[in-house]
């Protein structure tokens, strides 16, 4: 990859991509508007339809200039049924909406990369969810999908049940070379453990990988190693089909389960958070969109007065720096953000037309991690962002999550409910704690032993993380102790939510030895404002579930006051 | 002034996606230099000091659109003269009768293709000058 700039063409594919990207962004966007026109008066509808008008006026004049030109004919379909209605001679409001919620949808299909090479008629077979996952709401039961190939009965039989318990749904072959397959006639999953040695040869699944690694949907989908052979030629092997992780059995199935959730784990998902200090306006704003093509959140300081106001509030997980302005230096900056203990960690990488080595060097001493010479193409700029966002978060997680179920621990979760609360104070929003606690956990301990304690608390967590919103906060406050944030969420909703991830707990049946038992968890709510400082929420929530221990377990009672 | 060579652009766009593919097809295909302004504020602003030969404009922009831009441009007295291209996606012969009364050499079309968008600019360019 060295060497060689990248060609024009090149640049433009790459920049073709995240148009496309953007593209679904920005349709979700405009159904979201449209489908608010039938019901608001005519002066917001009047407000909704300019926006509409603009957006796709935008987007008819460039959607061929990225080689999407049915995105540029759909969308001046649009905007000229905008026109037409703003104008006062155009369709009725219905009609006109049915036109723009089917004409989004079709840009969405219109700004369609159809992977290079392909057999065609396979693309069409995966779900839309496996490439654009849904917004995860309260309520939602989807469990995600495991596939396992394993030959070996027992083996294949224990998983299914187990990880059935632990919210997957599993999907089973005794053989490699019936992955492709399946694929085709049941779609995506989410994660893939599999064996390694099948007929006795220990390439047989890593060659069946390595096939299905070349298909377009495929390449991302983590893989888990699950086998008895240990070998470096096996680990190279197997990192080379991008498996991610490689466990030697006898694995415990459920610390399996804290590995697929390690490798699949929502936070993740998150979009990374990039703080751009530049005092090139237009600059910035074109790192920002390039960044943002890519998925990120993106916050600029121009300024540089209020650097720790900003970092506070926006918590970046990466600090792009540039290297010269005005009245003060990228290294002193970086300094001074080093000198401010919860920030010595965090990534800083200079964005410099800086070509001199010694320079670059002596700017990284002073705190960078990296450096970046403008002009940076695209793409390297957002694997470069990318690759350290994701070590910072990692790392950053073993400070702040609890080892055992990872979800937050005690003292992260108390600090990001400030920050929660002194959210909603300035949006002037609602959001809801819920303390929770395992009902006799002491007796299961007792009778089953730790093992299988630490079994039902994984067990637990991973329900909350699969019945709440990826930006909900989940801690464990302690033993069997859990407690969860949840943002913009009224009395009665979080009722509801907890209510239904009580029942869900109360029905999983865990199996040990011949016994099978199953475990009730109780659950005290309150909610901001009615109760408005840190300490008041939680002793709100404490109280209530007291009060649920007291009025019998397994059940959701509200604070009172 | 028949010979000169063109060589620095403002570019006024306030889409991010179109200001990185232009820049691109006009920079790293046309060899051009240039300066990308977010909005007219910032052509009003950093204009004078870039010396453009040459002024290209988005026509639909939010608070200042392009023609305004344009008008408030020729009031700096080093740009009066500048040579001015507007891009549209909305090409109506009326509103191009409009542009050139303002002082717009040329109109050009969008979406446009980027691998000859430089050519064109060269071309409006050369006619002006050749004429």
């Amino acid at each position: 990859m060295t060497g060689e700039p990248p060609s024009m063409e090149d640049k433009l594919a790459d920049l073709r991509l995240q148009y496309a990207v953007k593209i679904h962004e920005r349709v979700r966007e405009l159904q979201k508007a449209i489908k608010k026109l039938e019901d608001v008066d005519e002066d917001a509808r009047h407000k909704v339809l300019v926006d509409v008008r603009d957006i796709t006026h935008k987007l008819a004049g460039s959607g061929a200039t990225f080689g999407f030109p049915e995105v540029t004919t759909v969308a001046r379909q649009m905007e000229h049924a905008c026109v037409d209605y703003l104008d006062g001679h155009g369709l009725g409001v219905i009609a006109l909406e049915q036109l723009l919620i089917d004409a989004s949808n079709e840009l969405n299909t219109a700004a369609q990369v159809k992977p290079v090479g392909q057999p065609s008629q396979y693309v069409p077979d995966i779900p839309t969810r496996f490439r654009e996952p849904e917004p995860t709401l309260h309520n939602s039961d989807r469990k995600a999908a495991l596939f396992v190939m394993e030959y070996d009965e027992e083996t294949m039989s224990q998983v299914q049940l187990e990880m059935d318990h632990f919210g997957f749904d599993v999907r089973i072959v005794d053989h490699p070379s019936k992955l492709i397959e399946d694929f085709r006639a049941n779609g995506p999953v989410d994660v893939i453990v599999t064996g390694l040695v099948f007929d006795n040869d220990e390439t047989t699944a890593l060659r069946a990988l390595s096939i299905f690694r070349e298909d377009e949907a495929c390449r991302d989908v983590p893989v888990v190693a699950y086998t008895l052979a240990d070998t470096m030629a096996l680990r190279l092997g197997a990192v080379r089909v991008g498996v991610k992780a490689y466990l030697v059995k006898p694995v415990d199935l459920a610390d399996l389960v804290v590995v697929l959730d390690h490798v699949t784990l929502r936070h993740e998902d998150e979009p990374f958070h990039v703080l751009i200090i530049d005092d090139d306006e237009s600059l910035a704003h074109h790192t920002e969109a390039v960044l943002q093509s890519a998925g990120m959140t993106t916050k600029i300081i121009l300024d540089h007065q209020n650097l720790f106001a900003v970092l506070d509030e926006f918590s970046p997980e990466l600090i792009l720096l540039d290297l010269y302005m005005p009245d003060v230096s990228g290294e002193e900056i970086a300094t001074i953000i080093r000198q401010r203990e919860e920030y010595a960690g965090i990534p800083i990488v200079f964005l410099s037309g800086e070509a001199d080595k010694d320079k670059q060097l002596s700017a990284m001493e002073l705190g960078g991690d990296d450096f970046l010479t403008k002009p940076i193409q695209a793409s390297h700029l957002i694997s470069s962002v990318r690759i350290r966002a994701e070590r910072f978060r990692e790392l950053r997680s073993f400070m702040l999550r609890d080892s055992m179920t990872g979800l937050f621990n005690h003292t992260t979760t108390k600090q990001l409910l400030e920050n929660e609360i002194a959210r909603a104070t300035r949006s002037g929003g609602q959001l809801a704690l819920a303390a929770i606690d395992i009902d006799h956990f002491k007796g299961v301990n007792d009778a089953y032993g730790h093992a299988v304690g630490d079994r039902v608390i994984k067990a637990l967590s991973r329900l909350l993380r699969q019945r709440l919103r990826s930006a909900d906060v989940i801690g464990r406050m302690g033993g069997e102790e859990f407690a969860a944030i949840l943002s913009d969420t009224g009395l009665e909703e979080v009722l509801s939510v907890f209510d239904q991830i009580r029942k869900a707990f109360s029905e999983i049946v865990f199996h040990t030895n011949d016994k099978s038992f199953s475990v009730t968890i109780s659950c005290g709510v309150a909610v901001y404002p009615q109760f408005d400082s840190a300490t008041t929420l939680s002793d709100a929530a404490d109280k209530a579930l007291y009060t649920a221990k007291e009025a019998g377990r397994n059940c959701v009672v509200k604070a009172s006051g | 002034m028949s010979n000169a060579e063109l060589s620095k652009i403002l570019y006024v766009e306030d889409d991010p996606d179109i200001q990185v593919v232009a820049q691109m097809a006009l920079e790293a295909v046309g060899g051009f230099t240039l300066r990308v302004c977010s909005s007219g504020h910032e052509a009003l602003k950093f204009g004078a000091d870039f010396a453009p030969d040459l002024i290209l404009l988005d026509v639909m922009m939010p608070e200042m659109d392009g023609p305004t831009t344009l008008v408030n441009l020729r009031g700096i007295p080093s740009l009066a003269q500048t040579p001015a291209v507007f891009m549209t996606a909305k090409v109506m012969p009326s509103d191009v009768e409009r542009y050139k009364q303002l002082g717009a050499v040329d109109v050009i079309a969008k979406p446009f293709d980027p691998m000859t968008l430089a050519s064109r600019i060269q071309e409006i360019w050369s006619a002006r000058h050749d004429g």
